[in-house]
């Protein structure tokens, strides 16, 4: 091999070498992402703190029960008859309640959401929102019925 | 000879010449590396910034619901919220200690009465970053036992 050929075989080199640094330091600064410790901590407020608002929130047009005691009464034989527009019976209306106080909040908010009220997960007594298909915050609260138990789920997608 | 030796001097500068432009350029890509790290990390710190005042805020003595001697969380109590309001604004440094540049509003959701409270506000006019952080809250009112659902709203910003 002649003098200039080695000479440009080891500019090659070099150059090859400094690309394989560029290419491997532009990687890095790809797979660095923002945190999403904000994101987190802001679903998994919205899950809980939704759900608990909710639950202890008095209902002004049905005898300013509590949430939590509507669901009790949903739940165990639906003796109760709203004083709202429709007459509505005590899942009807914390249905409807839970879905305005949502709309006012978590779709505001640009969340997607799946809120459940079960004794059954099976059969839960009121549904509201989509399941989530990819990652979640989830949130769930037992609520004392008097023979067993019922739960209210919120989960938040990510 | 005098001709060679020339030739050889100029190679030697193209050489340089063109190593000096490599070491410029790496320069160049290592810096903008460095700075967009730092952002990424001033990105964070705001961020975990915004998180920490969120929470102070949601367990502020001064707003928080009690029982008896029992804190109840997530509840902001009407009474103390009406007197809070003044009390921050009459010690506006002490506030500033905890909550930076950011304005916390509280707004009744359920029922929709469109109240709103303005607890503390101190936004930067200018800010490179903001955060809005919502927190649905319960507003209890110890006169009638009553609670409704409002959302505290902690709009942070930073320079």
């Amino acid at each position: 091999m002649k003098k200039g050929q080695m000479e440009i075989l080891g500019l090659a080199i070099v150059v090859v070498l400094i690309l394989v640094a560029a290419v491997f330091l532009a990687g890095i600064m790809i797979s660095k992402k923002p945190s999403e410790q904000r994101k987190g901590f802001t679903r998994s407020v919205a899950a809980s703190n939704t759900v608990s608002a909710l639950l202890r929130a008095s209902a002004e047009d049905c005898k300013y029960l509590t949430m939590t005691e509507l669901l009790q009464d949903c739940a165990q034989g639906r003796s109760i008859s709203c004083d709202d527009a429709q007459n509505s019976d005590s899942c009807k209306f914390a249905e409807s309640t839970a879905e305005f106080v949502f709309g006012k909040t978590l779709e505001q908010w640009g969340f997607e959401y799946h809120f459940l009220a079960y004794v059954d997960k099976n059969h839960p007594l009121i549904s509201i929102g989509t399941p989530c298909k990819g990652e979640l915050e989830t949130y769930i609260q037992p609520i004392p019925l008097k023979l067993s138990s019922m739960y209210v789920k919120m989960d938040i997608c990510a | 000879m005098a001709n060679k030796s020339q030739l050889q001097i100029g190679e030697t500068i193209a050489v340089l010449f063109v190593f000096f432009i490599l070491v410029v350029i790496g320069f160049i890509f290592y810096a903008n590396i460095i700075k967009s790290d730092l952002q990424l990390k001033q990105d964070d710190q705001s961020q975990a910034r915004s998180v920490q005042i969120a929470q102070r805020t949601m367990h502020l003595p001064e707003l928080e619901c009690s029982h008896y001697t029992n804190i109840v969380y997530d509840c902001v109590d009407i009474l103390k919220l009406n007197s809070a309001k003044d009390v921050m604004m009459d010690n506006e440094l002490y506030y500033y200690d905890m909550f930076e540049f950011s304005e916390i509003n509280l707004t009744e959701v359920y029922p929709d009465t469109g109240s709103k409270w303005t607890i503390y506000s101190r936004k930067l006019p200018e800010f490179s970053k903001r955060f809005l952080t919502n927190v649905p809250v319960s507003l209890y009112d110890p006169r009638t036992g009553r609670n409704s659902i409002a959302v505290l709203s902690i709009d942070t910003t930073t320079k």
